[in-house]
């Protein structure tokens, strides 16, 4: 009996850790790993809501974190940055201030399935903290597409 | 033939061995060979054999029986060993979920606040969206005001 729920309960971890950004040192804060999901706003949305925007899956998390989780979420999303297609500015943007990410966008190499994969991420100063944002996409959508569609007026 | 004699017993005999005698004729075989006490030697094998044949079978008792079937029937005991069945279960269930190919048509928008799941579609794109925006706008709308007013 122990022997079936070792096993059972090893199967519904794989499961549940099969996440849309697989494989990306950014899952962790995806997770609630670096920031308990309890203190974070996260939005999943797939399918027809995000089809408009030529994308299939969008996943975003906003957080405030204290200057130890900010260096961590900044460095596993570093580690991600090194599978960039390229650093040519149609692929991605990114802007550092005193050492740290200030905000990014990166397009990824594309998954088995030909989609294009981005992650985002900002980080602005509020009071001692930081207001964090991350976001995975994949889609059909070029970077400009994007740009186009979400760059406020 | 009314009666077994020792002149025509062999006649009899014959016909027993032959599997051609009647019933009356074993009964009356039977009754020579029970009663008659000078036989031939040649005949006394018969006699025997008659006689065991006349011999009933004693019936066993209960707790003969029981004895019995205690000692030669040993209790089998019945475990189905669920090991494999959950094995094969388990090998199933994990093929199913990593080699069916993904639903395209999957559709979902689902949103966390303070650890509540909110199902509110409208409000879970809102939630997205202004992500998006916040990242695609560089964010930072409080310098971009003040880069304005600078300008200015």
């Amino acid at each position: 009996m122990k022997r079936t729920l070792f096993i059972l309960s090893m199967l519904i971890g794989i499961c549940l850790s099969t996440s849309a950004q697989r494989g990306l040192q950014i899952n962790e804060v995806f997770e609630g790993k670096v920031i308990a999901k309890q203190y974070m706003q996260e939005s999943l949305i797939k399918g027809d809501n995000v089809a408009p925007y030529k994308l299939r899956l969008l996943h975003t998390v906003k957080f405030l974190a204290n200057n130890s989780q900010r260096a961590k979420a900044d460095a596993l999303f570093n580690i991600d940055m090194r599978e960039r297609i390229s650093d040519d500015d149609s692929n991605m943007e990114m802007e550092t201030r005193d050492g740290f990410l200030y905000y990014a966008i990166v397009q990824l190499t594309d998954n088995d399935k030909g989609s294009h994969r981005y992650i985002c991420y900002q980080c602005r100063p509020k009071s001692t903290k930081f207001d964090i944002t991350m976001v995975y996409m994949e889609g059909e959508a070029s970077l400009a597409d994007l740009r186009k569609t979400f760059k406020r007026k | 033939m009314k009666k077994v004699t020792s002149e025509n017993v062999q006649e009899y005999l014959a016909r027993y061995m032959e599997g051609e005698s009647t019933q009356e004729e074993q009964r009356l075989l039977k009754e020579y060979f029970g009663n008659t006490k000078d036989l031939p030697a040649g005949l006394t094998p018969y006699a025997r054999m008659f006689a065991v044949l006349e011999e009933k079978a004693e019936t066993p008792s209960v707790e003969a029986l029981d004895r019995f079937s205690e000692g030669q029937i040993p209790a089998v005991r019945r475990s189905v060993k669920l090991w494999p069945l959950v094995a094969a279960a388990c090998v199933a269930a994990f093929a199913v979920i990593f080699l069916t190919p993904p639903k395209h048509d999957e559709n979902m928008a689902i949103a966390y606040v303070d650890g509540k799941m909110i199902t509110n579609q409208a409000q879970a794109m809102q939630m997205g969206q202004e992500a998006l925006q916040e990242i695609f706008s560089n964010g930072n709308e409080e310098e971009q005001l003040t880069d304005l007013f600078n300008a200015k």
